[in-house]
């Protein structure tokens, strides 16, 4: 049976993410109320998933690494069609950076077995390094293509793919099990309906903590991430602002003038 | 130290055999990053026919090129580029690995970080040395900057986005160890890379441009965002946008302006509808003038640009379109 | 009772209908503000989101989720259009009367295609002389041979020019006392909507007539027990239409407040935003509570209906609290906008005229007043 596994993240909503700042005295960070919502792509790469269900049959278990609130996210890709969730929550993930989460991840992933498919998102909206997918294929010893923004046709063993480059793309066939990054290009993601949330309750999640994942603590959370945060600061600015006022005509006279005088047109 | 620091190493990323200009960029930094740490600058360079072109990467300041000349290598292909580097680190044992954050760096450079077992930051827009001699490797987060460090881990590796870096003089002819290295036969078993298709860029390429416009989320609607496509039209600007645009779908990711988008360094830059985020402020830190506008008075681009107006995006833009029409009309 | 909070699926289904409304009918208000009328991509979209569903039995194709479901969907598509959300729960008003007292052989008939969409209902009741008091209404039936012969005008019936399948209170014209419930269904012969209200707001939602000139009706459509039509008309209007318009008036008060915070935080005043003065707060708080105090009773009085257990009265004060502190509300976010709160281009034009609306709807205050003083007294 055909098995795609999603990796999906839970993050500040990126509407409201601007209210988390830096406080300069404590040097931490000042985590205002922002709900935690999808990482936008994730859902882009849920929506491939359950796309390819339609056309090839199998199964489908999103998993996502974080503290017990993320157990929503997890929901809503059960009601979105995918039939098992796995949550990786404990103390000991704490802390992690990117090595360290897709180290946790691909323990995650290799304890649910036998996944053909390994789906994620490019990026995700609060740390954008794009390196979970590639860091996973390692770990998995599988290849990787990153940057999907099509798939273009699939025989027994070789996918056929389309993913993106500065200025272009490239086309590659890829033999499964592989992992995908994927972008926005790919598809339209659908909207979660009601019956899809009834047929949710009768699936499950299931919440792995590090014991259930076999691994010693060194290798996970802060204790496995080789970088650290040395340092946080809030950014000065160097510039003088001169602020043009009046009325609407006025303002945009003013700044026209300013521009033509600095000889920009 | 006690022992012999490692050498700091650079990846040249190539197309049709020339060095893309983000890696000549780090080559200059890293020169400098070597000499602070009294070890040597190395540089790994992959692809087919690039031999001539290894003396422009002696000329930016590197003191070794590893070269790996191979058909198969024209483009990046992951596993062989992967394995290639791993082996040469394993021998040689870089103590920094600095990549260019093109769509291959950003592949490849985790690849062989999780492979090493090392750490890896995004899209630096600043490196140091710390106290330590440690690589701080600087992002913008969270309305400020972030360092980050790889303490024990080797070689501390970052990915560097093109703009960050200014380029180095080349003109000079420079001396330098070639080292060829033995590249068999092999393809990537399990990818097999069938095309590689460019597109040409639409509209007025950012890097390049004299002014640039950017919108933001405070575009509102598909409607407000023209009108932002509008002004740079009218005023021969290449267009960008911060990362909410590209979300909604208003404009390609290739527009994006920041930290993991472009930088830019135009003369002049006006900001419409955004508030300001360091993400996207660091892609501008070249510009020479800086204007924005915004309808929320509190916003923080008012902090860091040298003329503000607060005013609704939608009514002020048809407005200033015409007095810049009016303007143009009257110099002819 | 007691626990105050949504359950997870609850939350579900909120963000279920808050991602529909965002791409479904969020692109639409423009049209449906020009033209005032129902947006078919609209109706489609809706029955593809299987809200018309959600009321319905699972054994007649429905979803089966109950009131407090619906109340959900509906305060979350009003917040972005009310004029949607009114038609959405006026869907189900008129399924409503079907589902509690239809027959067998009528539910089997009549609700799969009302739960997918491909019909629409609605509840013809309020005539010229019968609105608050239906019992004044003029449109009689009489018996002939198997059938009925339906006479008569219905009037402010909301989707009457969309609607398939339309419940009509008649009263015997000869017993004056005795009423009964027909199902008319659209292209019956003598049966026709007739003229189209223009209203002030709601725009995207149609109202209008329904005229019958000896429309017959088969004895299969008599919906109910023959002589005791009122009661089947007052239950579905009474919780399901009260219910509806808490809906709707929940989704506007929202929208009320979120755009007045929006504006106060914006504009300046003596140097700062106005949202720091002490007036402005005073509004805001006012907006803050009435909207906690609608929820607590329209989700209240939902509930209890999903329990089966009566709530009319529950209804009549959620339904009288909403919709006056909508009409409140947007007055207020209006105030706060200064002369901006009169032009066409903000939003919260469209919210005052909206909530106007919401007075007369599913029974005026006054009545709700009545009612609720007879529960006291």
């Amino acid at each position: 049976m055909f098995k795609i596994v999603v990796l999906v993240k839970a993050v500040p909503d990126p509407k409201r993410a601007s209210e988390i700042k830096i406080d300069p005295r404590t040097k931490t960070l000042t985590r205002a109320d922002v709900p935690l919502v999808m990482n936008q792509l994730d859902k882009h790469a849920m929506e491939a998933a359950l796309e390819l269900k339609t056309q090839v049959g199998g199964e489908i278990t999103a998993i996502s690494m974080g503290p017990p609130p993320a157990a929503a996210i997890l929901k809503e890709c059960l009601a979105m069609g995918a039939d098992h969730g796995v949550l990786l929550s404990d103390r000991a993930f704490g802390g992690a950076d990117a090595y360290a989460t897709a180290y946790t991840l691909a323990k995650g992933v290799e304890k649910i077995g036998s996944a053909d498919l390994i789906l994620c998102g490019m990026a995700s909206s609060d740390g954008s390094t794009e390196w979970v997918g590639p860091e996973l294929s390692v770990f998995l010893d599988l290849p990787v293509v990153t940057g999907v923004k099509e798939i273009a046709g699939s025989s027994e063993q070789w996918w056929q793919v389309k993913a993106h480059i500065d200025n272009g793309y490239r086309e590659l066939k890829v033999k499964l099990p592989a992992v995908m990054a994927v972008t926005r290009e790919l598809n339209t993601p659908r909207n979660i309906s009601f019956s899809g949330i009834i047929k949710a309750r009768k699936k499950e999640i299931t919440i792995w903590d590090f014991d259930a994942l076999g691994v010693p603590k060194s290798s996970l959370g802060l204790a496995g991430s080789p970088t650290i945060i040395s340092d946080l600061r809030v950014s000065e600015s160097k510039r003088e602002v001169e602020m043009i006022e009046g009325t609407r005509e006025e303002k945009a006279e003013i700044l026209v003038q300013k521009l033509a005088d600095a000889g920009l047109f | 130290m006690g022992e012999s620091t490692g050498p700091v190493w650079v990846f040249a990323e190539q197309s049709d055999g020339c060095v893309l200009p983000v890696s000549l960029e780090i080559i200059g930094q890293a020169r400098k990053l070597a000499d602070e740490l009294g070890t040597s600058l190395e540089v790994i360079f992959l692809g087919d026919a690039i031999h001539e072109n290894a003396q422009i990467l002696f000329n930016a300041g590197a003191d070794k090129v590893l070269l790996g000349e191979h058909p198969d290598l024209k483009y990046y292909q992951p596993e062989r580029y992967m394995h290639i580097i791993v082996k040469l680190a394993q021998k040689y044992q870089p103590e920094i690995f600095l990549l260019g954050s093109t769509a291959t760096g950003k592949e490849l450079a985790p690849l062989v970080a999780a492979k090493l077992e090392t750490g890896l930051t995004a899209h630096c827009i600043d490196l140091a040395l710390d106290q330590e001699k440690r690589l701080e490797q600087i992002i913008p987060a969270y309305g400020g900057l972030i360092s980050i460090v790889c303490p024990e881990k080797r070689p501390q590796m970052a990915t560097i986005a093109k703009g960050v870096f200014s380029k180095p003089d080349t003109s000079e002819a420079k001396q330098g160890e070639l080292v060829l290295l033995e590249i068999a036969n092999e393809q990537d078993q399990r990818i097999e890379l069938l095309e590689v298709v460019c597109e040409e860029e639409d509209g007025v390429p950012l890097e390049s441009a004299t002014i640039v416009v950017a919108g933001g989320a405070g575009a509102k609607d598909l409607e407000g965002w023209q009108q932002i496509v509008d002004l740079a039209d009218e005023m021969g600007a290449a267009l960008g946008s911060t990362r909410p645009p590209v979300d909604e779908g208003w404009i390609e990711i290739d527009r994006m302006i920041g930290q993991s988008g472009k930088m830019v360094a135009p003369e002049l830059y006006i900001g419409v509808g955004l508030s300001g985020e360091l993400q996207h402020m660091v892609g501008i830190t070249g510009a020479k003038l800086l204007v924005a506008v915004n309808c929320e008075p509190k916003a923080p681009v008012f902090e860091q640009v040298d003329y503000g107006i607060v005013d609704d995006c939608r009514e002020f833009l048809p407005v200033l379109i015409e007095k810049i029409k009016a303007s143009k009309a009257e110099k002819v | 009772m007691i626990d105050f909070t949504f359950t997870e699926e609850q939350d579900l289904f909120r963000k279920a209908a808050r991602e529909f409304s965002e791409t479904k009918v969020v692109p639409k208000i423009g049209e449906m503000e020009e033209s005032g009328q129902v947006n078919m991509d609209v109706v489609k979209a809706l029955g593809e989101a299987e809200m018309m569903a959600i009321t319905i039995p699972e054994e007649y194709g429905g979803l089966g989720l109950g009131y407090s479901a619906r109340l959900i969907a509906l305060e979350e598509i009003a917040k972005d259009s009310c004029a949607v959300a009114m038609m959405l729960q006026v869907f189900a008003l008129g399924n409503e009367p079907i589902i509690k007292f239809g027959s067998d052989e009528q539910k089997k008939k009549y609700l799969p295609g009302l739960a997918s969409g491909e019909r629409l209902a609605t509840v013809g009741v309020t005539e010229p002389t019968g609105g608050s008091d239906p019992s004044g209404g003029r449109t009689v039936y009489k018996k002939d041979g198997d059938d009925y012969i339906i006479n008569g005008r219905k009037c402010f019936i909301t989707n009457s020019h969309i609607a398939d399948t339309i419940t009509v209170l008649a009263k015997d014209d000869e017993n004056p006392k005795a009423f009964s419930t027909f199902i008319v269904e659209k292209g019956m012969a003598g049966f026709k909507p007739s003229h189209e209200e223009h209203k002030i707001g709601m725009r995207g939602c149609n109202t209008g007539e329904l005229t019958f000139e000896n429309c017959r009706v088969p004895k299969e459509n008599l919906l109910g027990v023959e002589g005791k039509g009122m009661r089947v008309a007052m239950s579905a209007i009474g919780d399901v239409g009260r219910g509806g318009m808490v809906g709707c008036s929940l989704g506007v008060l929202n929208a009320c407040l979120e755009e007045a915070l929006k504006f106060a935080n914006e504009r300046i005043l003596y140097g700062k935003p106005i949202i720091k003065l002490p007036a402005i707060q005073d509004k805001i708080a006012e907006m803050k509570l009435d909207l906690e105090i609608g929820r607590l009773l329209g989700y209240r009085a939902a509930a209890l209906q999903d329990q089966g257990v009566r709530c009319d009265t529950e209804f009549a004060m959620a339904k009288f609290h909403t919709a006056e502190s909508a009409q409140k509300a947007a007055k207020m976010t209006a105030d706060i906008h200064g002369g901006y709160g009169c032009m066409n281009e903000f939003a919260i034009t469209r919210y005052l005229r909206d909530a106007f609306v919401l007075g007369p709807s599913a029974g005026t205050s006054d009545i709700m007043r009545i009612i609720i003083a007879r529960s006291a007294m």
